[in-house]
């Protein structure tokens, strides 16, 4: 190998030729170089359209810089141009692996601007439906990191259990996604007479396939190898960089906004909130497992109180007056209703024209109502002039937050161990680029 | 009769058309392009329950250079658009382009001024599938729809399109 | 079957070390240090107003302070008041929302923080306002490293410069954007949606990636 003294104008200055030498010599020669690497928008194991900027000292990772925004989609600006209950229809398109936690944080951050008090049953029924939302949402969790770590068994057994949930949804809103099922002032429909039943089926479907994914993972090697050890992160650089959720209690700190700010009447049920201490990537895989059990718990308890009567405010200024029950097609559906404003009642369908085109409107005033999502602490800062539409919200994403972290977890790591921060960190890109 | 009276047994007669389009049809390669909502339910639809390796489509590839077909599943932005086109002009004719959901369609309900509104003016599209996001059904009923479209495309029809 | 601990956090109401302290203790401790801060509670939340100037100081103070000790800023955004008529109902009555906000001569570009103690369990708000035309404020990156990639948000959004930021660029938005979308004067843009028969509707060729309608 030479590196030659090159003449002025000649080459690069830092031009190599390798000529068949001693590999030490060329890295020798090349010490100071770093490499930097692009990585994603389009990649298999980033998670959708994350970018990476890497900045590599030959295997070894030196730099991340998380480049965002492939998936802007102006969800909060649009929100401004709809109603309120328009509103649901936007927020739960953001974070797509958990829709039932943005309809309720914005639904809860606009009932307390209304100063209303949703009905207990519609109360204990959102807690259900959010935490069946939760456990699906570390079902997929465990599908795509265990695919991006070349376990595609486990990316198979997670999304077929999280088809039993989708179907729990199917059944109670009608669609398997973006369900806008959560409005403000409760329910858009009450469950159906079987729900209890169907819920109590997952809760004994779902502890048997939790324990089978614990047997596939926690003792196999492959999984620990690359697992422990990887992406540590401690609590002090937590708060710093307003880490929340999964990463914060798998650094040893207990805090759950369920526990330190209930929310939907969640302090009556008994949970856990589980805790590791190591703070690596195999930290974060043992405490979503145990998430998901907590919130059986959870279920489990509010399938036994789960009270009667209505699932909307008695308010008419806010509530539809349909009563409206699922069709087999899936939409709402109320003939009685229908019959009344179509043949009895010229006012009542002037008020239903009013009520669903103009919307409520909202007292002035800001609020920032967060909830405890998958990912961590989800915000909604919502800010209202009085009207019939929100002056502007913005959320606090935890993915978009937690990002941050990419950068110190994966310092000093190898390329490959990148893939592992990442699934660990499980940013969702619709949420962290609204 | 014809020449096909005095064939002998376990030969048949087909045109070269009907027999690459066959080959095309029946093991279509998509593309790894998850970008929002609509890429979990394309997930979805490789995994067990609807289990697109009955299409012979279950292999997913990374790269687009081994890729014959891209579901666009999902909202493309405008900061998106120029990768997606990148990532098309790397695939190897013939490609085709499944547009998933109202989102990659027409913008669906984001009309604004982050999205493009409809994938249509990045990337020529062969199929639409509508729904926000469409069911796992919805998006193998286009699929097979697609399969039926290169049945009977002509090759002319396709150089045109290259 | 895990062998992860199972830890009980104290109930409900109550941080991991101590308790909340209420809104108007919070308010007078505020006070007490700056006392020329405006502050209102409304809705169950507090809100200290804060001025560009002693912007950096409150925070300062508000995390290393033994009792407020908000170690994690939850959350930081921004809201674009225009200049001219708002219509806000039952304006000061009900929101006790200070004149910046709406001023009618000078527009306001409103920058939220939410700064949260968990040991304590409370959390408030301190609103900062800066004007429209040139909006700036100074970065808090330094006291909270979260604040990266928020104020490159309302950056790219509102386009308020930050000072001493270490890497203000757009984040969301594609680089060469022109404009900040999330300010009031900004259209939601798209493209028209013709609900008229006679309408033509332009092809996808025919149209720019990057059209506005206004």
């Amino acid at each position: 190998m030479t590196t030659t003294e090159p003449a002025p104008g000649d080459a690069p200055e830092n031009e190599i030729f390798v000529d068949g030498a001693d590999w030490e010599d060329v890295v020798d020669a090349v010490v100071d170089d770093t490499i930097t690497v692009n990585m994603g928008p389009q990649h298999p194991s980033t998670h959708g359209v994350l970018r990476l900027v890497l900045e590599l000292d030959g295997e070894t990772v030196l730099r991340v810089k998380p480049v965002v925004g492939y998936l802007h989609t102006g969800i909060e600006k649009n929100a401004e141009y709809r109603t309120w209950v328009q509103g649901t229809t936007f927020f739960t398109r953001m974070d797509y692996l958990a829709p039932l936690h943005n309809e309720l944080a914005f639904c809860l951050g606009t009932e307390r601007l209304l100063g209303i008090e949703v009905p207990e049953r519609a109360q204990v029924i959102r807690v259900i439906m959010t935490e069946f939302n939760r456990i699906a949402s570390h079902l997929v969790w465990l599908a795509t990191g265990g695919m991006e770590l070349g376990s595609t068994t486990m990316m198979t057994a997670g999304f077929r259990e999280r088809e039993h949930i989708l179907d729990l949804f199917e059944s109670q809103s009608g669609l398997r996604m973006n369900h806008a099922y959560i409005r403000p002032g409760g329910l858009a429909i009450d469950v159906t007479d079987d729900f209890v039943q169907r819920c109590e089926a997952l809760l004994e479907l779902l502890p048997k396939k939790i324990v089978e994914y614990e047997d596939l993972l926690l003792r196999n090697p492959i999984w620990n190898d690359r697992l422990r050890g990887i992406g540590i992160i401690d609590a002090e650089r937590c708060y710093a960089l307003g880490v929340t959720g999964p990463l914060l209690r798998a650094a040893g700190v207990p805090y759950d906004l369920r526990k330190a700010q209930p929310y939907s009447g969640i302090e009556r049920f008994d949970f856990d909130v589980p805790t590791e201490t190591a703070g690596d990537s195999f930290a974060r895989f043992l405490v979503r497992i145990e998430e998901m059990r907590q919130s059986m718990r959870i279920i489990r308890q509010a399938l036994d109180v789960l009270p009667g009567g209505p699932v909307m405010v008695e308010d008419r200024e806010i509530a539809w007056p349909s009563q409206q029950a699922l069709g087999p097609d899936g939409i709402g559906n109320d003939p009685e209703y229908i019959r009344h404003i179509m043949g009895e009642s010229m006012e009542s369908l002037i008020n239903h024209f009013k009520l669903v085109t103009q919307g409520f409107t909202v007292p002035a005033g800001q609020v920032y109502e967060a909830i405890e999502s998958p990912r961590g602490e989800l915000g909604y800062a919502i800010t209202s002039t009085g009207t019939n539409k929100p002056y502007r919200v913005h959320v606090r994403e935890p993915s978009f937050v937690n990002l941050q972290a990419a950068d110190e977890m994966s310092t000093g790591l190898m390329v490959s161990d990148i893939v592992v921060v990442v699934a660990s960190l499980d940013p969702v890109m619709g949420g962290v680029d609204r | 009769m014809g020449l096909e009276s005095k064939l002998p047994n376990g030969i048949l007669l087909t045109n070269v058309e009907k027999m690459v389009n066959y080959t095309r049809s029946t093991s279509l390669w998509p593309a790894t392009f998850g970008l929002a909502c609509c890429a979990i339910e394309m997930m979805t639809t490789g995994a067990p329950r609807h289990d697109m390796a009955r299409f012979g489509m279950e292999v997913f590839r990374a790269s687009p250079r081994q890729a014959d077909l891209m579901i666009v599943a999902g909202r493309v932005s405008n900061k998106m658009a120029p990768v997606l086109r990148r990532i098309y002009d790397q695939m190897s004719d013939p490609k085709w382009v499944l547009s998933m959901g109202v989102c990659a369609t027409s913008g669906g309900m984001f009309n604004n001024y982050a999205l493009v509104q409809g994938v249509d003016h990045v990337v020529p599209v062969d199929m639409y599938v509508p729904g926000c996001p469409p069911r796992p059904e919805m998006l193998l009923d286009g699929i097979l729809k697609l399969h039926e479209k290169i049945k009977h495309e002509t090759f002319a029809e396709q150089r045109a399109k290259a | 079957m895990s062998d992860g601990q199972t830890t009980n956090v104290p109930d409900a109401g109550h941080g991991l070390s101590g308790v909340a302290m209420s809104l108007e203790a919070i308010e007078r401790q505020v006070q007490t240090r700056f006392p020329s801060l405006a502050t209102d509670i409304a809705f169950g939340e507090l809100t200290v107003h804060a001025t560009p100037e002693t912007l950096v100081d409150l925070l300062q103070y508000c995390r290393d302070d033994q009792q407020l000790s908000c170690e994690m800023l939850a959350d930081l955004s921004g809201v674009h008041w225009p200049a001219g008529e708002h219509i806000i109902e039952r304006q000061t009555s009900t929101t006790g929302w200070p004149e910046y906000r709406v001023s009618r001569e000078r527009g306001v570009v409103e920058v939220l923080y939410v700064l949260r103690s968990m040991t304590r369990n409370h959390w408030f708000r301190v609103s900062v306002g800066t004007d429209d035309e040139e909006p700036r404020l100074p970065s808090v990156v330094d006291i909270y490293p979260t604040a990266n990639f928020h104020e490159r948000e309302v950056y790219d959004f509102f386009g308020v410069e930050f000072d001493g930021h270490p890497d203000l660029t757009r984040i969301l938005m594609p680089d060469d954007w022109v404009g900040h979308p999330h300010r009031k004067d900004y259209p939601l843009g798209g493209v028209d949606i013709p609900y008229k028969n006679d309408k033509y509707i332009p092809p996808p060729h025919e149209r720019n990636l990057r059209e506005v309608i206004r």
